[in-house]
């Protein structure tokens, strides 16, 4: 609808135009970016200040020595260096593990024929549209019988063995990579795991840090896992720590928020950096951030 | 397809490249998904042997109120969902596909909340929304109105819960709907108006049929992830208050986890397993009805 009709329009027209548009996007804004804003502002409110009523919508600590007061106290006293550092192994080798198996079975797809090559996409493309809850109480007793439980283990296995998106991702781009490289470097004497690995994997980086990116920010804000398989405080993660602090300190919500801050604050440092990556990958997926 | 000798690889080269793959499909998806459906036949609890019980959890659930209580919510939750980012997701979408300053930013900022996890949103609007102390309420009273118990009022709770995960999730389908209008020629835009057609009707007649397979294949994502709101549920409301906004996936989750009736709520994850594949089918049969694919 971008194309107004011009000749019909008069100058002092399109600037109505102009800031009707602006004014729809301004709003837009603000309710989106608020509850951020609010979130962040909040963090900086002593325990007393943030209950006042009517609101304070500047927070008393802003720009005094104590400013940083909530965020000291959650480092101190309830772990949060502990849960960010577990948030990021258990993100990290996740995305790690799912780049490796997804890249090296969309290569499989893509350059190989065998027997049961269909079945075994389309089952891997079938159970992508499956909600995790229709399999995750046969899943607990597995983890349960591998005596994984309060490990990093079953956060981390699950989704760094199979990627639906990721091996879908991989396999449309080496299909569309010209055979003769297969040709030349299977002529200079190299193997199917050496062409796979100095030739495909190092030209789909693109595709790497998209999957990288992706598989990070799932795991990171997962919570149903964590929350089954992890009890004790030693490997919880920022988001189920978040919710624990939640129902056990309900009061303090300048801690909470502050808390809330922390955990959203990894995920949205990414997202600014590497937004292209991010928004284009939601097109060419079914798979949500 | 494509052409190749054969001899460049042997031929478990492939196999070997997918054990990984297969190993999770086998353990951690295939296996479960079967497994779900063989607990549900019995009494699994945990405590004490499990014992075939045929079809009686089934039975169990459609007679139970507050479990069909609980399926209604879903459907609630998922109808208020997907109409919400459907809607507002090519409303967003027709605004933005421009070229003006200051779209990149916008565009940037509706997606964020896509990124931000369930649980932080849910606590954050928590916030906003709580009697008294929330700014929400603060704002109400202050232009005299009486204080609205968003999350407290069994009434309103569901639709408040669904409303904001379509604020988390609009940026998402914008994003989807605007690589559709991307992808509609310029070309016949500008012939619809030399023949005269106006804005509305460019709208109705030329955007929106062109834009249909974008629709169609929206409208499934928008289905299939209205049925994910557990994180939200955990974090807002816990499936109150009085069961007002329990869904099935929170269901399972109680069932299974907090009264270790793994049985059962097997039985409630098989109904929602049935639930997500009866709609992706009716979506298909429904597809050759109203997509164009011409252009």
């Amino acid at each position: 609808m971008g194309k107004a009709p011009v000749l019909k329009d008069g100058t002092a027209m399109k600037r109505i135009r102009t800031i009707i548009f602006y004014a729809v996007l301004a709003v837009d804004g603000i309710i989106t970016l608020f509850p951020f804003l609010w979130m962040l502002l909040n963090s900086f409110n002593s325990e007393g200040n943030i209950f006042s009523v009517p609101s304070k919508l500047i927070p008393d600590l802003l720009g005094t020595n104590h400013m940083f007061d909530n965020y000291l106290t959650i480092f101190k006293e309830f772990h949060w260096g502990r849960y960010t550092l577990n948030s990021f192994i258990v993100a990290g080798l996740s995305a790690l593990g799912q780049v490796l198996t997804s890249s090296l079975a969309g290569f499989a797809f893509a350059t190989m024929r065998f027997r049961g090559k269909n079945v075994i996409f389309s089952l891997l493309l079938g159970t992508m549209m499956v909600p995790v809850q229709s399999t995750i109480i046969p899943e607990f007793l597995i983890m349960m019988k591998l005596g994984w439980l309060d490990s990093y283990l079953p956060m981390i296995v699950p989704s760094a063995l199979v990627g639906s998106f990721g091996t879908f991702l991989f396999k449309e781009y080496y299909e569309n990579v010209p055979p003769a490289y297969i040709d030349a470097s299977s002529i200079d004497g190299a193997g199917p795991f050496k062409i796979y690995s100095k030739v495909y994997l190092p030209m789909s980086s693109s595709q790497i840090a998209t999957l990288l990116i992706i598989s990070f920010m799932n795991s990171w804000n997962d919570l149903l896992r964590p929350i089954l398989y992890v009890s004790s405080d030693k490997w919880q993660t920022v988001t189920q720590a978040l919710t624990q602090f939640q129902s056990q300190y309900s009061a303090k919500w300048n801690l909470i928020l502050t808390g809330s801050v922390l955990s959203v604050l990894p995920i949205l440092m990414l997202y600014i950096f590497m937004q292209n990556y991010i928004i284009e990958s939601s097109v060419s997926s079914g798979v949500k951030g | 397809m494509l052409k190749h000798k054969l001899s460049w690889y042997r031929g478990w080269v492939p196999y070997v490249m997918l054990i990984p793959t297969v190993i999770g499909l086998l353990i951690f998806r295939l296996g479960p998904l079967l497994g779900s459906l063989a607990i549900s036949f019995t009494d699994l609890n945990m405590l004490t042997p499990a014992t075939f019980v045929g079809l009686a959890n089934y039975k169990e659930m459609f007679q139970n109120p507050s479990f069909i209580q609980t399926a209604e919510n879903t459907f609630l939750f998922s109808l208020v969902y997907v109409v919400g980012v459907m809607v507002l997701g090519l409303g967003l979408a027709l605004v933005l596909n421009r070229k003006a300053k200051g779209i990149g930013f916008f565009r940037a900022a509706f997606y964020s909340p896509v990124v931000t996890s369930a649980v932080a949103v849910g606590i954050v609007w928590s916030w906003i929304l709580s009697p008294r102390l929330g700014i929400l309420n603060q704002l109400l009273s202050a232009l005299g109105l009486n204080e609205v118990y968003w999350l407290g009022d069994p009434k309103l709770a569901l639709y408040v819960v669904a409303i904001i995960q379509v604020w988390k999730m609009s940026g998402y389908y914008m994003i989807l709907f605007l690589a559709g209008l991307k992808d509609i020629p310029d070309t016949i835009q500008e012939a619809a108006i030399v023949d005269g057609a106006n804005g509305r009707q460019r709208f109705f007649r030329v955007t929106l049929p062109l834009l249909s397979p974008t629709t169609f294949f929206v409208l499934n994502v928008a289905i299939i992830d209205s049925f994910k709101n557990f994180e939200l549920i955990y974090a807002m409301t816990k499936g109150g208050p009085q069961n007002a906004t329990n869904t099935l996936v929170y269901d399972i989750y109680i069932n299974g986890f907090i009264h270790f009736r793994l049985g059962y709520a097997s039985a409630v994850s098989y109904f929602l397993l049935a639930c997500v594949a009866v709609i992706t089918i009716i979506n298909f049969i429904f597809k050759k009805r109203w997509v164009k694919h011409q252009y």
